[in-house]
């Protein structure tokens, strides 16, 4: 017994009230449907796989004033020292941390520059036999390089000739899956892919190409150079506490600086993605409890109004159930109007930003699912306002004013 | 068909008590046009929401066409309400947002009668009341005494047993509260029952039968035809 | 009149308690949510030197060869090789002009006071302080004779100065930057800019630079750029000399050009350079390009301000317009059930204007009382942004044009929203709720 044509013709007649509901339903529909699939992905992009055990590994740089000793033999001390704390499964040096947001990049090719051939972006790190094991990643095929294959120089003479590549890195330069044993090159220095590694992220999560990653085994550090600790689980912290005062016990001419973890880094890299995230969840909150509000005020007022006409229906036979579902199907069918509005500036809204913005195209399963979010959480915003307007007595019919 | 006993009702608010009416008793039979007077804050407006089942009583028995209505719960009193009774009020209490054809429907779809024939009823009602021209109208477009013939039409639809009137000329002028007098003097002729509150005495008489609440209680006298009889009872 | 009609604002609110007080509260919740945003896009737009940000113009040269690609909208590199940096520099065009490159070094004194620590520098030609409107509190900038001699001296800015000398005049005084001492020829005043405009390779909101240096420091000690390094075709640079001989782009260049014609003689000598060079081998392309960008145009174009703040922005606006709608049906209400004393004053001898007039110093008010609280709100999520994001720091604070915008805002968007309901409220007619009821 819905009274579907009465009450949109009363509608008809007195329509600011409804109006202002219908634009309010709409914009909060446009906006939290984007907002969610913005959030969505964001939440999908910081919760990503890095590949990494980023919380028992630390990073740390060193910056070498003295010049009475070789940099490359005094990490090679270092190297050692470090291995020997307690609690650390393995340490190195690394021409650069991944997940920090600085880094090497550079084109891996089929063939050595500068004749043209395929090529793929990759970001590489010079870090001896121990990196696979101290950045804890996975060597799904071939091997690892050997000792001697490792090259610790101050010079260019003698360049490294193999490289362990990351999966993703392989199947982009060979994608018929036999890039195992092949050579790549970098520059024009050939390389031969020993071994490959399942997932390893870059320097730079929002790189085009942030899973091509490739070791090098070529020591040559400059003064700026950093290493990587793996630690047990739990020990992180201690190790890090000591690790300034022995590394400045081994050779005290430097700066240890920046010591901080796997971790760290990444968050720093994707904090102003989080604030987005975390400033969308509280702009959509608020707006529903505002729109929800809205319309409970609102139909307040209304019942307010209305009170006569509210006891004269009771008193023309309405069950109390009738005054309630009255109310929500007049709501239901501003909500209605209002989301088909909304929806389409959703769409439109997503187009928008998609143009503008580096946003992806937004899923209209979002679209629905936030009209059919709003729709409910309008009948319940009703709910208590004409659970209400239901008690009004229709004695009220009979009282003069 | 219809019957108080004992009836009373107490108003309790905070430590004051008021009773509105004590020890009501009425029978009312078919086709009966009944005037209620008495002097403000006798309790008529209370008989009234009891007789329409708009309000609950404190104590006593009525039956309504062999209904006890004090064994009923809220929803079947609202149902009674809409088979039984067709109301008339002293402000109209038309809907304004609604024109006269919906105003007149909404008793009918409450009592879930199929468009057909709520159709049907609506168009012999304002036939009835002379308005069948001007039902797209809304309520604000038309003259007190216009919205009160609608609001009789209202009533009427429902095919009530009886009509309860509640001054249904109070806010009227003398031509316009006449021609309802006349009209409603026609439909009690047609067979309706007829229970109308009022405190004009000119309109009290013109109803075959009186009563009148003094202090939340009934004194029932029927007047006659002529004032003489008036003069002869004493008043 | 208009303190009376203050005066009837004020009641009007005391005797609603509580739908002023939603009205006010969807208002500032409106204003916080918006301003919270506004503001971190205005300190990241603001201009940084608006006494001379279109007197002072980055140059980018087209280096590569036809066809190949730069990630930026126009393909033009963001900085220049050594050689173009080098004779850009020498050249006789244009006004005042700076190169630079952003390095650092291990600083430490002869004493053991301080424990070495990292110091960020940057080695630049002198004009860079005059340029950037720098001021010294002690000694000042070194002469061309010294830059020429890549002398060992160093300009360190206060908050430099007051960790190694306890703020005292360091003129004269030895520092140890890496291996080599240098001496400390200057300090320069804090350096309050938001926006590392002059170098946004590596940042645009980290802290400016600790320590400054003569350009010609770089060749002379073969010191190590710590900024960006980007090439585009396959160079040896094993050498320091390969690398500055190569098409590498690593180095920051501004000039000064203050009028038109100054922009457009400069324009002409770039078009002359670059064919120059391309006699000797370089720039091999058919169409030679070179674009100057002044200070707000550079910013803009390395998208400092962020796509997510710009989302964030709009979507802000949208969101005041949903608690601007709640507060019109909350003002209809309250109009609406006031029509009958609006009748009586009306019968009284107002007229319709005074009405409309009374009515919108109301929504005023209420807007003002939203803009105060927002302000309190928006305070509470600048606050909320800066623990969650160390690096807007600086950013997400309301300078004081935000602060004024704040009621502004606020005030006209109520009156926006309140010209209906007061409209509809000073049109009803007197006689209508003069009647008994």
């Amino acid at each position: 017994m819905l009274e579907i044509k009465p009450i949109f013709h009363a509608l008809c007649r007195s329509k600011v009230g409804a109006i202002l509901l219908l634009i309010q339903i709409a914009i909060t529909t446009a906006i939290v449907s984007n907002a969610a699939f913005i959030i969505q992905d964001r939440v999908s992009y910081l919760s990503q796989e890095t590949g990494y055990p980023e919380q028992d590994i630390f990073v740390f740089n060193v910056m070498m004033f003295g010049k009475d000793v070789s940099p490359s033999q005094q990490y090679e001390l270092d190297e050692a020292m470090l291995r020997q704390i307690p609690g650390v499964v393995d340490a190195a040096y690394s021409s650069n941390t991944p997940l920090s947001g600085s880094g090497s990049s550079s084109d891996f090719s089929l063939k050595p520059a500068p004749e043209e051939s395929k090529s793929a972006r990759t970001s590489y790190m010079f870090i001896d036999e121990h990196g696979i094991n101290t950045y804890g990643v996975k060597l799904i095929a071939g091997r690892n390089y050997t000792e001697d294959e490792v090259i610790v120089t101050d010079n260019y003479d003698e360049l490294s000739k193999v490289t362990v590549v990351t999966k993703t890195l392989l199947d982009e330069l060979f994608p018929e899956g036999n890039g195992l044993g092949q050579t790549v090159y970098f520059g024009d220095i050939p390389m031969k892919i020993i071994g490959v590694i399942d997932l390893m992220k870059g320097p730079w999560l929002k790189d085009s190409r942030p899973d091509n990653v490739a070791l090098l085994p070529f020591i040559k550090p400059g003064t700026n150079a950093r290493f990587v600790v793996r630690t047990e689980p739990g020990q992180r912290q201690s190790v890090m506490n000591r690790v300034e005062e022995a590394m400045l016990k081994n050779y005290n001419k430097r700066v240890i600086s920046r010591i901080r973890g796997l971790d760290d880094d990444k968050e720093s890299y994707m904090a102003e993605d989080t604030l987005m995230m975390r400033m969308l969840i509280v702009l959509i909150t608020i707006l529903v409890l505002v729109t929800a509000l809205g319309i409970f005020g609102l139909t307040l007022f209304n019942i307010s109004k209305r009170t006569k006409q509210i006891g004269t229906r009771r008193a023309l036979g309405a069950r109390k159930s009738a005054i309630i579902s009255y109310f929500l199907v007049e709501n239901a069918m501003i909500c209605i109007v209002g989301l088909v509005i909304g929806v389409i500036a959703a769409v439109y809204l997503g187009q928008l930003l998609m143009q503008h913005f580096s946003i992806s195209q937004l899923d209209i399963s979002y679209v629905l699912a936030t009209a059919l979010a709003v729709f409910v959480m309008s009948l319940l915003a009703v709910l208590a306002p004409a659970k209400r307007a239901a008690n009004i007595s229709p004695s009220i019919a009979t009282r003069t004013i | 068909m219809l019957t108080m006993n004992n009836i009373s009702k107490v108003y309790q608010t905070d430590m004051v008590q008021t009773h509105a009416l004590r020890d009501f008793n009425l029978q009312v039979e078919e086709g009966e046009f009944i005037a209620v007077t008495g002097p403000s804050g006798s309790g008529k407006t209370t008989f009234l929401n009891i007789a329409g089942m708009l309000e609950p009583f404190s104590e006593g028995q009525y039956m309504l066409d062999g209904i006890d209505v004090g064994k009923l719960n809220d929803n079947q009193r609202a149902d009674l309400r809409n088979q039984k009774i067709g109301f008339i009020f002293q402000g109209f209490n038309l809907i304004p947002d609604l024109n006269l054809y919906e105003n007149i429907e909404v008793p009918l779809r409450y009592r879930g009668i199929k468009a057909a024939e709520r159709k049907r009823r609506i168009e012999q009602c304002l036939e009835q009341v002379g308005l069948a021209s001007r039902a797209k109208h809304l309520p604000q477009q038309l003259s007190g005494g216009q919205q009160q013939r609608v609001a009789i039409a209202r009533a009427l639809a429902g095919e009530p047993r009886f009509l309860l009137a509640d001054e249904p000329t109070g806010n009227l002028d003398s031509l316009m509260a006449r021609q309802v007098m006349e009209l409603l003097e026609q439909i009690n002729r047609d067979g309706a029952t007829i229970i109308m509150v009022t405190h004009d005495p000119e309109l009290a008489r013109r109803a075959p039968r009186n009563i009148q609440v003094v202090d939340g209680q009934l004194a029932d006298f029927t007047l006659y035809q002529g004032t003489q009889n008036l003069k002869a009872a004493g008043v | 009149m208009f303190l009376h009609y203050l005066d009837l604002s004020w009641r009007s609110f005391k005797r609603t308690p509580l739908v002023s007080f939603l009205m006010v509260l969807a208002i500032a919740i409106g204003i916080g949510v918006t301003m919270t945003s506004l503001s971190v896009y205005h300190m990241m737009s603001a201009d940084p030197i608006p006494e001379k940000s279109s007197d002072l113009y980055t140059v980018q040269l087209q280096t590569m060869d036809e066809g190949r690609t730069w990630w930026t909208v126009d393909n033009m590199p963001l900085q220049l090789t050594y050689q173009d940096a080098v004779n850009l520099n020498q050249a006789n065009a244009g006004g005042k002009r700076v190169t630079m490159v952003r390095t650092g070094f291990s600083v430490y004194l002869d004493s053991d006071k301080v424990k070495p620590f990292i110091g960020q520098a940057r080695l630049t030609t002198p004009d860079f302080f005059d340029m950037f409107n720098l001021s010294f509190i002690y000694g000042g900038v070194w002469s061309t004779q010294q830059e020429a001699d890549a002398a060992p001296v160093v300009v360190i800015n206060k908050e430099l100065n007051d960790k190694l000398f306890a703020g005292e005049n360091p003129v004269g005084k030895m520092v140890y930057l890496d291996d080599a001492s240098y001496e400390v020829i200057g300090v320069i005043d804090d350096w309050d800019i938001t926006t590392k405009y002059y170098d946004l390779n590596n940042g645009a909101f980290n802290k400016t630079e600790q320590l400054f240096l003569p350009f010609s420091l770089m060749k002379a000690r073969q010191l190590e750029n710590w900024g960006n390094t980007n090439g585009w075709k396959h160079e040896k640079t094993n050498t320091f000399n390969d690398k500055l001989n190569s098409e590498m782009v690593w180095l920051q260049f501004w000039v000064e050009l203050k009028t038109p014609a100054e922009k457009q003689a400069y324009q002409d000598f770039l078009m002359a350079y670059m064919q120059e060079q391309q006699k000797l081998g370089r720039f091999n392309r058919e169409k030679l390009t070179a674009t100057l960008r002044d200070v707000n145009e550079w910013m803009q174009y390395n998208n400092v301000v962020s796509e997510d703040n710009e989302i964030l922005v709009g979507l802000s606006f949208m969101f005041l317009a949903v608690c601007l709608a709640n507060i019109l049906g909350l003002l209809l209400a309250k109009f609406l059930r006031r029509a009958p004393e609006v009748g009586v004053r009306r019968a009284l001898g107002a007229s319709k204007r005074q009405i409309f007039f009374q009515h919108i110093v109301e929504v005023a008010m209420l807007g003002f009382l939203g803009g105060i609280l927002g302000i309190i709100l928006a305070q509470v999520g600048l606050l909320g942004v800066r623990q969650s994001y160390s690096y807007y720091q600086s950013l997400a604070t309301m300078d004081l044009t935000m602060l004024l915008s704040a009621p502004v805002i606020a005030i006209s968007t109520c009156v926006i929203a309140g010209l209906y309901p007061a409209w509809l409220v000073c049109k009803t007619n007197p006689a209508i709720y003069l009647k008994s009821q």
